[in-house]
């Protein structure tokens, strides 16, 4: 524990630095990354020390006489660590080519500063061991994470985007202290070593209501509407920390609760499988829609937000059915997958930073062509897509597989457990080709083909932090998919302390690690010796280079070529009943007809429908209550009075 | 091998997705006619050969005569003299319709469980069948515009009924009589609409069912 | 030993087999036809030949075939042809050989965006749609074996003490089941309802189309991928509908291709007699398929 408390000063110094030294902008930028990347690897070397030992490390102190602060180190913080302290070190590093305005200095300084305490508020929430401390590390992270979207403050966009998140973390945090508070009233206590004695009802309640407010934060389908207006109007490495780490910690919030409740009940993990399948599936078709980049991205981020709830939801289904191997390789692939889509996510997001900082064009059908004039950023973006898409030799593959394996466990089961997991394998594997149809989307339409504008002409590759960072990232995303073996290994590691897995050792894994590194690897070296038999093939012939063919049509210009609205319409289309489109397009009615316009807007339903259910009534009931407010102070003081003395009578 | 009777049962299921994803009004009667065929089927095989008098045998010719010739015909005929348009123009789409009926059928199995009634044989399948069959005649009574849909639906649900029947009961000829008059009614039935279309056709040139809320004062 | 030899011959054979395709469709028009070797002159004729690129390509144009027909290949080694053991073999390993074919689409289609061409846009958009319906359906069709003998592996399906077949004690449900998977077999193949391979309309196609602009060793190795896949779908249905093994290995393997001979004649057929489905029609075609295949998972429900 000395280790991590050494490691959270280093990175608050991290942070605290870039203030001192902000007229000297370079130096602040290198403190600050050489301080975090110190921090996070020394973080990394305290969770691998804490690793080796059986028991939970704990600490705790008291705090304000009567709060005591305690914080424990199990195995379920262990899983959620690495991701935090993987990923924060590259990111501040792809921040410093990408924070360069140097008239921006202070701001970026602050940036820094939020940046190292939104990292420190992560690692505290997976360390809490009480309400109290959660609760506390919990606004840290919601406030610091609030600060950096608010990059670009004078943004009318940036402005709107930030309140609503506000709204959404702030409502979120209050379910799940209403949860909290739910389970303290009836145990007497604010531990959570103590939750478990509560009574069955406010498990009950405090489960659902916490689910609602982590689930906020993790951004599940009808929960999610902050995360698509956030991400884009945020700066890249804030979106790729926010979707590739911050969001998992209402994936955690969620399993931590769940295992303190130690109520297994069927209710619970259905919930929690349904919610997953859900916004899995709807996630993955809202981001195929989408023309912004960023946005299209965090609708991915929904996706997968769904994909891990669809392991956790297998996982709860086995530990209340009793099949012990499918809640491991359910909770399991559920783990594994929080570190991939963190690594893979934040990836996609740098490749979407790099395009904005050099293009400046957020319009997926504005771009085009980038392959050839930023090949870094090209390269490791299809690197991502792939990994993103959870095809095979990338990690993505991994976790999906153990998901998968988890689901079919779940055939032998009866009734509702069924035909949950019969429908759980179904949307992986919608899912699987619906996102693999996105990223082709993403790929094809901004790397590939000709450049739609002029601008898209002038691209180059970032600069080379920003380079660097998205090599590593790829590099780490075909690593674990060709030596996953480690990695699950370090998943199936994170169920350790917790009480109904125990029993469940690494045996149930059997081969399965190394049969997924065998296949990925003669899958490589069958492409190698492919492409070495194509050079064979080719020594000698004629290659030459001409125009696309173009069917007999030889005035093609780059205006021709297929948009990603295009590509996307027949598949967005399909699932119309749960997506809303509005096309608004002039017939062509003359023989010679003039300019026409085309354009199509897709709403999201859960936006109208919080719009409708909730917005407009409480707008209604606001406008009825006006005649309180009519600005006479005096009045104001009565209120107050009044509201004291009712107070004093009741309470 | 798989008994016949579930052959049987599994081909009437089908009828009825099939039925819900046709795009053409020839295939949807086609497909009718064989549900109907297979319907009438149903209680040879449930009944122990042994059992069958002449007169049961009978009945079941005469049930297969009107089930699988007689009702389609005139569906056939009906279509060819007021020359309806071949499409099936659906209120919901096929797509959806499909996936309907894949849940109806799984709500159907979970109502059969639920009940758990002790029915002769382990016949549960029949019973799922029956409630889908019935289900999926309102479903396509509902969700199509053209009259002529409506008598298949309704041919559709009156095969459910009859399979609930043969489900529920035992298999005394009694029985077979009340089946007979439903039969005969839904034969009265289809002649009638036979007529209406005819004449709704003369009227509006046209069989939308919409056109039905023209004549409301 | 045996296993490598299996494997080897169905690499050897595969493109054999399109041939007979050809031949059945010319039969029915009355006409002599090609060949039955004509795919191999076509490969051989492809290899010789040098490439012209289009200036819009970048690497991932190049690397479209390599990855296609390198997924096409591994999906072979973990089939067990007429009975033998595959090469590999887990539990598991169909998901890995229905992704592996994902990966090899993702590339085939990201090469064709990369032309810049809007047909073979066009193309790509439908064979992402397509796809990802077929692929939902070859998943139902995995649950239900899954439920028949609590295998999830190519070899384990088709041995064992209860191996899937049409002879078996759920012979119905399967007769469901061998209907839809050959129904993914034409959309997943690009063959006629879905897709028609011999149009010569660019608007109309969707696996030609991507296609358009390789050409030489590039083009022959999507060809091979193209045989190979279609070859692993064919032996799938085979392996459910062939009749009891025999003692005899070589006659067991005549008997195996034999039956895959039928199918490939039953598409021939198939494509004689039937015109393409309108476009907008397909996705109901691939949720037919889906369906029966469901229909059948629910009715174990009950029979099982």
């Amino acid at each position: 524990m000395d280790i991590l408390f050494a490691a959270l000063l280093l990175v608050l110094a991290g942070g605290l630095a870039p203030l001192a030294l902000h007229r000297w902008l370079s130096a602040a930028k290198v403190a600050h990354v050489s301080l975090v990347a110190a921090g996070c690897l020394t973080g990394l070397y305290g969770v691998y020390a804490a690793w080796g030992q059986s028991t939970p490390v704990l600490f705790s102190c008291p705090w304000l006489h009567s709060l005591t602060w305690s914080l424990s180190l199990d195995s379920l913080a262990t899983a959620f660590l690495p991701p935090i302290f993987l990923l924060a070190p590259v990111i501040a590093l792809y921040s410093y080519d990408y924070l360069d305005a140097v008239e921006h200095a202070w701001r970026t300084a602050v940036n820094h500063f939020f940046f190292s305490l939104l990292v420190a508020a992560m690692v505290l929430v997976t360390l809490a061991d009480n309400m109290a401390a959660f609760a506390l590390a919990w606004e840290l992270m919601s406030l610091s994470s609030y600060a950096l979207v608010l990059y670009d403050y004078e943004r009318e966009e940036t402005q709107r985007a930030a309140h609503l998140y506000l709204l959404f973390t702030q409502t979120g945090a209050l379910l799940v202290f209403a949860a909290f508070g739910l389970l303290a009233q009836s145990t007497g206590s604010l531990a959570f070593a103590q939750i478990q004695l509560a009574p069955q009802a406010a498990k009950t309640a405090a489960f659902f209501l916490a689910l609602i407010g982590f689930g906020s934060k993790a951004g599940v389908f009808p929960l999610h509407i902050w995360l698509p207006h956030a991400h884009p109007a945020a700066p890249s490495h804030v979106s790729a920390l926010m979707s590739g780490v911050m969001i998992k910690m209402g994936v955690y919030g969620i399993l931590r609760l769940y295992f303190l409740l130690n109520d297994f009940n069927p209710l619970f993990a259905r919930t929690v499988l349904v919610l997953g399948m859900v916004s899995g599936v709807l996630g993955v078709v809202y981001a195929l829609s989408k023309r912004e980049i960023k946005r299209l991205l965090a609708y991915s981020s929904i996706e997968n937000i769904g994909v891990i709830f669809i392991g956790c939801g297998l996982g709860m289904v086995g530990l209340s059915s009793g099949n012990r191997i499918m809640a491991a390789f359910g909770f399991a692939g559920g783990l594994l997958h929080v570190l991939n889509h963190a690594l893979f996510k934040s990836l996609l997001f740098m490749g979407a930073g790099a395009i904005l900082h050099t293009v400046g064009a957020r319009k997926m059908d504005q771009l085009g062509g980038l392959m050839k004039t930023m090949p870094v950023t090209g390269r490791t973006f299809l690197a991502g897509s792939v990994a993103i898409s959870g095809l095979p030799p990338f990690n993505g593959f991994v976790s999906e597989f153990l998901i998968y394996y988890a689901a079919f466990q779940g055939l032998g089961l009866q009734g509702p457990d069924f035909l949950l997991s019969m429908a759980a394998i179904i949307a992986l594997a919608l899912i699987g080709g619906l996102a693999a149809g996105c990223f082709t989307k993403v790929v094809g339409i901004v790397f590939l083909g000709e450049p739609r504008r002029e601008h898209a002409h002038a691209a180059t590759d970032p600069g080379p932090t920003m380079g660097a960072a998205m090599t590593l990232l790829a590099v780490a995303c075909l690593g674990i998919g060709l030596w996953p073996e480690p990695f699950i290994r370090f998943a199936f590691a994170g169920l350790r302390d917790l009480a109904p897995l125990a029993a469940v050792s690494a045996d149930v894994l059997g081969a399965v690690p190394h049969n997924l590194a065998v296949i990925a690897r003669v899958f490589v070296g069958l492409l190698l010796a492919l492409t070495a038999l194509r050079r064979l093939l080719y020594r000698g012939k004629p290659v030459s280079q001409n125009t696309t063919w173009g069917c007999g049509f030889t005035q093609a210009t780059s205006r021709i070529q297929y948009t990603g609205a295009s590509y996307s319409l027949s598949i967005v289309d399909f699932h119309r009943p749960f997506i809303k489109t509005t096309t608004k397009f002039a017939a062509l009615v003359r023989i010679f007809p003039g300019a026409t316009q085309y354009s199509r807007k897709v709403e999201d339903l859960a936006e109208i429908g919080l719009h409708r259910l909730l917005v407009r009534p409480v707008l209604k009931i606001a406008d009825k209550l006006r005649w309180i407010q009519h600005g006479h102070i005096q009045l104001y003081i009565g209120y107050i009075v009044f509201t004291i003395a009712a107070l004093l009578l009741v309470v | 091998m798989i008994n016949s009777i579930d052959l049987i049962l599994v081909l009437i299921l089908l009828a009825v997705l099939l039925s819900l994803g046709s795009s053409r009004m020839m295939a949807l009667i086609k497909i009718m006619a064989l549900q109907g065929a297979m319907v009438s089927l149903v209680p040879i095989f449930i009944e122990p050969q042994a059992r069958l008098s002449n007169g049961g045998i009978l009945f079941f010719q005469l049930m297969l005569l009107i089930k699988a010739v007689l009702i389609p015909g005139l569906l056939y005929m009906a279509l060819n003299r007021i020359a309806i348009k071949r499409e099936v123009e659906p209120l919901i789409g096929y797509h959806a319709s499909l996936l309907v009926g894949l849940g109806l059928v799984m709500l159907s199995a979970y109502i059969t469980r639920r009940m758990g009634l002790s029915l002769p044989g382990d016949y549960a399948l029949l019973l799922i069948t029956a409630i889908t069959t019935t289900g999926g005649g309102l479903f396509l009574m509902m969700s199509r515009t053209k009259a002529i849909t409506q008598v298949i639906g309704y041919l559709m649900l009156e095969n459910g009924i009859y399979l609930v029947g043969t489900a529920l009961t035992k298999h005394t000829h009694n029985i077979y009589l009340v089946e007979f008059g439903v039969l005969l009614d839904l034969l009265a039935g289809v002649m009638i609409m036979g007529i209406i279309l005819h004449n709704i056709n003369r009227a509006f040139d046209d069989v939308d069912t919409a056109y039905l809320e023209q004549l409301k004062d | 030993m045996e296993s490598v030899v299996s494997f080897g011959l169905a690499l050897l054979l595969a493109p054999l087999f399109p041939g007979v395709i050809l031949k059945t469709k010319a039969l029915f028009a009355g006409k002599q036809g090609p060949p039955l070797l004509i795919k191999y002159f076509t490969l051989i004729k492809l290899l010789r030949k040098g490439s012209v690129y289009s200036a819009s390509t970048t690497f991932v144009f190049r690397l479209g075939p390599l990855i296609s027909c390198a997924a096409a290949i591994m999906a072979l080694l973990f089939f067990p042809f007429a009975g033998t053991a595959p090469l590999i073999a887990f539990h598991g390993d169909v998901i890995m050989v229905f992704y592996l074919l994902g990966l090899g689409r993702f590339f085939t289609i990201v090469a064709a965006l990369d032309t810049a061409s809007p047909f073979e846009g066009m193309g790509a958009a439908r064979e992402a749609f397509f796809s990802t319906l077929a692929e939902a359906a070859i998943f139902v069709v995995l649950i239900l074996f899954f439920r028949m003998n609590g295998a999830l592996s190519l070899a384990a399906y088709f041995s064992g003490s209860q191996p899937i077949s049409i002879i078996g004690s759920q012979g119905a449900l399967l007769l469901l089941v061998i209907v839809a998977l050959f129904m993914i077999l034409l959309t997943e193949n690009s063959r006629v309802p879905v897709d028609d391979p011999a149009t010569h309309l660019e608007l109309t196609m969707i696996h030609e189309v991507m296609i358009l602009d390789h050409s030489g060793p590039d083009l022959a190795l999507i060809e091979l991928g193209a045989f190979y896949k279609l070859f692993f779908y064919a032996s799938f249905i085979a392996c459910l509908i062939k009749p009891p093994p025999l003692a005899d290995p070589v006659a067991n393997t005549l008997l195996f291709y034999g039956v895959i001979m039928l199918l490939y004649m039953v598409v021939g057929v198939v494509e004689s007699i039937m015109a393409r489905l309108k476009m907008d029609l397909v996705p109901k075609y691939i949720l037919t398929a889906f369906a029966l295949v469901f229909f059948a998972v629910i009715l174990t429900l009950e029979i099982v």
